[in-house]
């Protein structure tokens, strides 16, 4: 075991070093040896319970400076503590994604020689939000600071809020037009924006400047560099009650250790093999305002996911196979790869123990170069990143969950995270000043269901296990809007024997403004992005805007007639169009549009979850509660449920057992009936394929697919025992 | 060490526990003994004797038939040696339209059936559901597992399969 106490090497020199060791012995930072925690096991674990109450203890502090509703209302922040050379020793609840962006912020300074310019020094304050460094996207800003003892940097505080409006070509964080790096918003690029614990004023000038909202992002960094201090402190008193050399070689230790427990879990939990899945994501931007034609404006996307669990528990996720980068928001840099990793590991395995960045070491990705999810240009924009990470990791999580299923531990298996839109805006605030927000109720979507039981219904994202809607007073007071409805869309869950969870639809009257921009992201309407397993089903495809400008309300609510405060159940005749008048607009993927004034309606609807297990054998009488409470629709219960509901003599649906029973067994004698052998479809496809009979957009995910990886090439070629390359690239060179 | 029994477990699995005493197995430490006891309540639930090597879906064990190993549904149907993809030896019905796809989501708004398509991998005997792929059309169907069986029983369960 290499003992380096309070080393005198310069920071990139050890972290070379570091590097190094890992690579010779296989141990973090060549600790072969858990030494400190054999000496004496307690005082091992309380210190760490230590440094874990301190950035939990630090990221509520600062929460209570925040002026965001995000950061206040929904807890988009996260907080930790690191090695010098930047690994994570331990972290807070949150937003958990950024533990390990801020691992990669710190090394980028450390190897881009920071310490000789523009200097490390006591009372610094470091801030990054560019994603190639080290972040998911640009409204993930984040601030560290350096913990200096005596003199001697013995490691960095850090801490990331995410941002409701970054100052990019439309307002929010999540900028849909973004199509280069350029129109994401305000980039800070590993700069130094403090000294001495103070903020500089001419970078708060700069941010003051170029944000629509500037209070909520510069209230986040003092909240972020308030959090750093408070750790900082913390552990500087803890390194004069244990010793500078015991808290050198203790930090470590809990990474090793971190990195060995998640071994032991796979070993524990799972079973070694190799698991495969896939996603897609498709992109509908044609004849939109605003999208320059860069690219295709139409795409789709493929994200094949290979698995890897070998003996010794160490997990491999291999993207190969899948798309291009593109000159749209939804690229990802390795950095927001490796936190989605390290934010699933935490929800699924990591859960207990040491948490820290010793889990993410007990993993690799293979993230080929050139694809959406390794760029091969850092001009790529990648604002909305999270369009492509969430169904990404929902593929790992069900791989995972497989693994859980065949090992037994049938209440881990989870179908996983969802992808799901998001609304953001600006314009005139109903105070008549200029603003701009990302509206954050977005995190509570549905949640894939599990193994035993239905999903969460509106309480889960994938970014964020403290998911949280915030209060609608909250973000009424954020926005020229006001609720006239928000409601669980009916079967949003994926149809299973244990359904995914479901999705809500908000409802609002654009109220004390002439000019509110309204702007998603993060749709796909064309595919399902939310799959099901073991036979259920995928959850519905991301839901159109239905909007009504130049509206009657006011004089139908004058009148006292009944108004829409949801689109309803007719996927043909939304509910507005029943009841309100004014000009109805339907629209498909993201809402980029004209201005909205007073009195125009906007509806925006988010995800849910998708199914677990045959629909055939979900359970009738909880079906019927579901139906009574708006989860399920009757029309679903009995169509794709085969579950015969009847009313009791109060109005309310029960379950016809007998009837179900019946009705169930000749849906399973159609089922069969309508069925065919794979093996004919096979032969009967392959002639479709051979003509690349396809959407053009279908087709041009091939070409790029088969064109990018050749292991795609053959399995794609020896399934259909055709030339795939001579059907999608014609004329390409061999 | 801790511990459940094979009923608590059966309960489990049938989706049957209380919650909250689902709640306190799932943030309780692991019971180690937990893979044999599940297979065991697997093993009582179905009608055939091939004792269950592995469960890899919701109704489709690996199981030892004779000196063959095979996929086989809760039914008894056998998708053939466990190391090839089952679904191949399934029924399948595509839902490539907006009539077929409306039938399982009656009040949504669908997808492009060109753009996307539903697989469902049927057990062509007893009509159960046992996979759901939604695919592009043209995509490979995807072999979803490939256990290491061999290694998994002989180096993390420490009883090595016999003629392994």
């Amino acid at each position: 075991m290499l003992d380096k106490p309070a080393s005198a090497l310069r920071l990139r020199e050890r972290l070379l070093d570091s590097e190094r060791l890992m690579e010779e012995t296989g141990c973090y930072d060549g600790i072969t040896e858990l030494t400190l925690r054999n000496q004496d096991p307690l005082k091992f674990e309380t210190l760490h319970t230590k440094l874990r109450a301190y950035c939990v203890s630090a990221r509520e502090m600062a929460r209570r400076i925040s002026a965001s509703p995000g950061v206040r209302e929904v807890g988009e922040m996260v907080v930790a503590i690191y090695t010098p050379e930047g690994d994570a020793i331990a972290l807070s609840n949150g937003i958990m994604v950024h533990v390990h962006t801020m691992s990669r912020f710190i090394k980028w300074m450390i190897k881009n020689n920071y310490e000789e310019n523009p200097k490390i020094r006591e009372g610094d304050i470091f801030a990054n939000n560019d994603a190639f460094i080290g972040t998911v996207q640009v409204p993930d800003v984040m601030d560290v600071v350096p913990i200096f003892h005596e003199g001697t940097l013995v490691g960095w505080a850090g801490a990331v809020c995410h941002e409701l409006e970054a100052g990019g070509i439309t307002p929010g964080g999540d900028v849909c037009l973004a199509q280069e790096r350029f129109t994401e918003g305000l980039f800070v690029c590993a700069e130094k924006i403090g000294e001495n614990d103070e903020i500089r004023r001419d970078y708060v000038i700069r941010c003051e400047r170029n944000l629509r909202m500037p209070i909520y992002w510069v209230l986040d960094e003092k909240a972020k560099v308030a959090s750093c201090i408070d750790m900082r402190e913390s552990v500087k008193q803890l390194i004069s009650e244990i010793g500078l050399d015991y808290w050198m070689k203790v930090s470590k230790e809990f990474i090793e250790e971190g990195r060995r427990a998640q071994l032991a879990r796979t070993r524990q939990l799972t079973v070694p093999g190799i698991y495969r899945g896939h996603t897609f994501y498709g992109h509908v931007t044609a004849g939109k305002p605003g999208f320059q034609l860069l690219g295709d404006p139409d795409w789709l996307y493929n994200i094949p996911i290979e698995m890897e669990i070998t003996s010794d528990g160490k997990i491999t996720m291999d993207f190969e196979g899948t798309q291009p980068w593109g000159y749209h928001s939804m690229n990802c840099t390795p950095a927001g790869m490796d936190g989605g990793m390290f934010v699933t590991l935490t929800q699924h395995m990591n859960f207990e123990g040491l948490v820290n960045d010793g889990a993410w070491m007990a993993t690799e990705l293979k993230l080929p170069h050139g694809t959406w999810t390794n760029p091969d240009n850092e001009m790529v924009a990648t604002a909305t990143s999270w369009a492509l990470l969430l169904p990404a990791y929902g593929v790992f999580q069900r791989l995972l969950s497989r693994s859980f299923v065949a090992r037994g531990f049938v209440e881990e298996a989870f179908v996983g995270q969802v992808n799901s839109p998001m609304i953001e805006m600006g314009g005139e605030s109903q105070y008549g000043t200029p603003f701009g927000m990302a509206h954050f109720e977005c995190a509570a979507a549905g949640s894939g269901a599990l193994a035993i039981k239905d999903g969460l219904d509106t309480a889960y994202v994938g970014w964020n296990p403290e998911s949280d809607m915030g209060n609608i007073e909250v973000w009424e007071q954020s926005m020229p809007m006001v609720y006239i409805g928000r409601s669980i869309v009916p079967n949003s869950g994926g149809a299973g024997k244990y359904r995914g969870g479901c999705s809500f639809v908000s409802t609002w009257l654009i109220n004390k403004t002439s000019h509110l921009r309204l702007h998603t992201s993060e749709h796909s309407s064309r595919v399902f992005d939310n799959g099901g397993m073991c036979g259920g089903y995928p959850a519905p495809t991301c839901q159109k805007h239905r909007a009504v400008r130049n509206s009657d309300i006011h004089e139908l609510a004058a009148k006292g007639e009944p108004l829409a405060h949801s689109p309803g159940i007719d996927p043909d005749v939304s509910d507005y169009e029943k009841n309100i008048g004014g000009d109805h607009v339907v629209v498909e993927g993201p809402y980029i549009t004209s201005p909205h004034k007073s009195g125009d309606i906007f509806s925006h609807s988010y995800n849910g979850g998708g199914g677990y297990g045959d629909v055939l054998e979900r359970d009738p009488i909880k079906t019927a509660w579901d139906v009574e409470n708006g989860f399920l629709t009757r029309e679903a219960a009995d169509q794709v449920f085969g579950i015969v509901l009847k009313d009791d003599e109060d109005g309310y649906p029960v379950a016809d057992i007998d009837a179900t029973v019946e009705r169930r067994a000749a849906m399973r004698k159609e089922r069969l009936a309508k069925a065919i052998p794979v093996t004919d479809w096979i032969a009967k496809e392959r002639g479709r394929v051979g003509k690349a009979d396809f959407a053009p957009e279908v087709k041009k995910m091939y070409a790029s697919a088969i064109k990018l990886s050749s292991r795609f090439t053959k399995e794609f070629s020896d399934f259909w025992n055709v030339d795939a390359k001579s059907i999608f690239t014609p004329g390409a060179k061999p | 060490m801790t511990s459940y029994s094979k009923e608590v477990l059966g309960d489990l699995a049938a989706g049957k526990l209380p919650w909250p005493q689902t709640r306190r197995i799932m943030s309780a430490y692991k019971d180690d003994d937990r893979f044999f006891k599940m297979v065991a309540v697997y093993q009582d639930r179905v009608a055939w004797k091939d004792p269950i090597l592995l469960p890899v879906s919701d109704h489709l064990f690996i199981c030892q038939s004779g000196d063959e190993r095979i996929t086989r549904c809760e039914c008894g149907h056998s998708f053939g040696d466990y190391r090839k993809n089952w679904k191949l030896n399934a029924a399948i019905n595509v839902r490539n339209t907006e009539e077929a796809l409306r039938e399982i989501y009656p009040n949504s708004d669908l997808p492009d059936p060109e753009w996307m398509e539903i697989r469902e991998f049927i057990c062509p005997e007893c009509g159960t559901l046992h996979e759901v792929e939604a695919a592009a059309p043209g995509y490979p169907i995807v072999h979803d597992f490939e256990p290491d069986l061999e290694g998994f029983y002989r180096e993390w369960l420490g009883r090595p399969l016999q003629g392994s």
